[in-house]
């Protein structure tokens, strides 16, 4: 089976200072891939340089197979809340148009706005603007906006901070729905809570370290060099990263 | 009161009118993406880099408007050069661009021999002054913007929220940053007629806060900021004649008043509107 993301030997970053050296991924189709490591360890720049948006200052990022179509959740703290743009427009922003220079939307692409919007019982905000509505509901638009295009591969940017319980384990359920559709990869600092869901664990910190199940103990993340302890948090006890 | 409409029958009053209209409806649109993306110390970076273009075009005998259109296209699409590359601070260039356009064109205008006579209307506008020709450029192009908005309004404001998700659904995020570079640029330059270099920003950013006051949605804002900025440029050119006043100072003065009867009734209306709501409660 032919990988939908391989990075081979990968070196990337920002303004040529490189945060992540010598990587070395597969993605494939039903994989579920959670990657977890210490703030500025390179999460982040890892997705980032998948979706093509950084460079690769050396080795190379490639797609055996046709390139796939990617979803993507940033991080909510990179959105700004305060643009008007409501949550139809902001949804919709996720749907690719025939042409990049014509953009208006066909009938079929309004047909299936309507439908993601009415699934994730987001029709009643459809007019509003982002602005006014809470971090949930935000993540929730931001989400239909990474999956309206049916992607192959779902990649999610710490999709559980600033978010209310409720829209978190209204997440995980739809993960274990997604997750028989397409490949995900998620960034999350919450072991506990996304270890049972993965297959995989990736460790990132300057360098990837691959870990073939979603089982992690503290000495494997040392030989990993993720200098990480796994402690319990938080009002309902749950495992996370020391220094989250 | 038929003396004071009387003022109608001059083609110039009739020339300013509208100017103010169309200078109100090209502002809304392109304020609206200035207001939203934040960047409204750019354009005023741009807008001052602009005289060093009035200047230098006075020192060549070229247009002036075309010398502010050169340089404020070059600083424009240099600052976000330079904010793509991420090389130089962006406040710092703005800075740079806006101190540096003010100093070439009070350079140039020193060097230019005998009196340059329109010079204070560049600074200060002075639409009761726009001639036909002028009229005719702002309409043209207050149409090819709107055609930008209308057909690629998804892009404009897919690559002014979120360029990097822009990027990765395959949008020409590069070529949308740049021709709204070139249009606000282009729009600060063909409005500087009516209210002058130092008061232009206010056209791009008042009836766009008014606007917003009442709506957050960027579709909305425009007609919103379109209908404010006409009554404040009317009411600010009719004063201007009554009062005989500056008729740019008074347009700025007439869109802030605006917002402020316009923010004081929502705050009074909110504040019965709680009042009422805690009658009820205590009910």
């Amino acid at each position: 089976m032919k990988p939908l993301v391989k990075l081979e030997n990968v070196t990337t970053g920002y303004h040529s200072e490189p945060v992540l050296k010598n990587v070395d991924l597969e993605v494939f189709t039903d994989d579920f891939v959670g990657v977890i490591g210490p703030n500025g360890g390179g999460k982040t720049t890892l997705v980032k340089v998948i979706l093509g948006v950084l460079p690769v200052f050396s080795g190379k990022v490639s797609f055996p197979g046709q390139k796939p179509q990617m979803g993507y959740l940033p991080q909510i703290s990179q959105i700004d809340k305060s643009f008007p743009i409501t949550v139809r427009e902001l949804v919709a922003s996720g749907l690719k148009t025939q042409h990049p220079f014509w953009p208006s939307l066909g009938k079929k692409q309004k047909a299936q706005l309507s439908d993601m919007l009415e699934q994730a019982r987001l029709t009643h905000l459809a007019s509003r603007p982002i602005g006014e509505l809470s971090g949930g509901q935000v993540q929730k638009a931001m989400l239909c906006r990474a999956l309206i295009s049916r992607p192959d591969l779902l990649i999610l940017d710490e999709p559980n901070t600033f978010v209310d319980k409720v829209f978190e384990q209204d997440l995980y359920r739809w993960l274990q729905e997604l997750k028989k559709e397409m490949a995900i990869l998620l960034i999350s600092h919450d072991i506990g809570t996304i270890s049972p869901m993965v297959k995989t664990i990736a460790c990132v910190n300057g360098n990837l370290h691959y870990h073939p199940s979603n089982q992690l103990t503290e000495d494997i993340l040392k030989v990993y060099n993720c200098p990480v302890d796994i402690i319990a948090h938080g009002p309902v006890p749950h495992r996370v990263l020391k220094d989250h | 009161m038929s003396e004071f409409f009387s003022i109608l029958e001059y083609s110039f009053f009739r020339n300013a009118l509208a100017a103010a209209f169309l200078t109100s409806i090209l502002s809304a649109m392109v304020g609206t993406y200035i207001v939203s993306r934040k960047i409204v110390f750019i354009t005023g970076g741009v807008t001052h880099a602009s005289f060093g273009g009035i200047g230098m075009a006075y020192f060549l005998g070229m247009s002036p408007l075309l010398g502010a259109a050169v340089f404020a296209v070059l600083s424009a699409t240099g600052i976000e050069w330079m904010s793509q590359k991420g090389k130089v601070r962006e406040d710092s260039a703005i800075a740079i661009l806006w101190s540096l356009g003010m100093a070439l064109g009070i350079i140039f205008v020193f060097m230019t021999p005998g009196y340059t006579p329109n010079l204070l209307s560049f600074l200060f506008g002075n639409i009761l002054s726009v001639g036909r020709s002028e009229l005719y450029i702002m309409l043209g192009f207050a149409i090819v913007v709107a055609l930008v908005f209308v057909i690629y309004f998804r892009p404009v404001v897919q690559t002014a929220f979120d360029p990097e998700f822009s990027k990765i659904m395959g949008v020409p995020v590069l070529f949308f940053r740049y021709l709204m570079a070139t249009i606000i640029a282009l729009a600060i330059v063909v409005s500087i007629r009516s209210v002058g270099i130092i008061l232009v920003l206010s056209l791009f950013t008042i009836p766009q806060i008014t606007a917003m006051l009442f709506t957050r949605s960027f579709a909305r804002i425009i007609p919103f900021a379109a209908l404010w900025g006409i009554t404040g440029s009317v009411l600010g050119l009719f004063s201007s004649y009554v009062f005989n006043i500056p008729s740019g100072a008074a347009i700025i003065f007439f869109l802030t008043l605006q917002f402020l009867l316009v923010k004081l009734v929502i705050v009074l209306r909110d504040s019965l509107l709680r009042g009422r709501n805690s009658a009820v409660g205590q009910h």
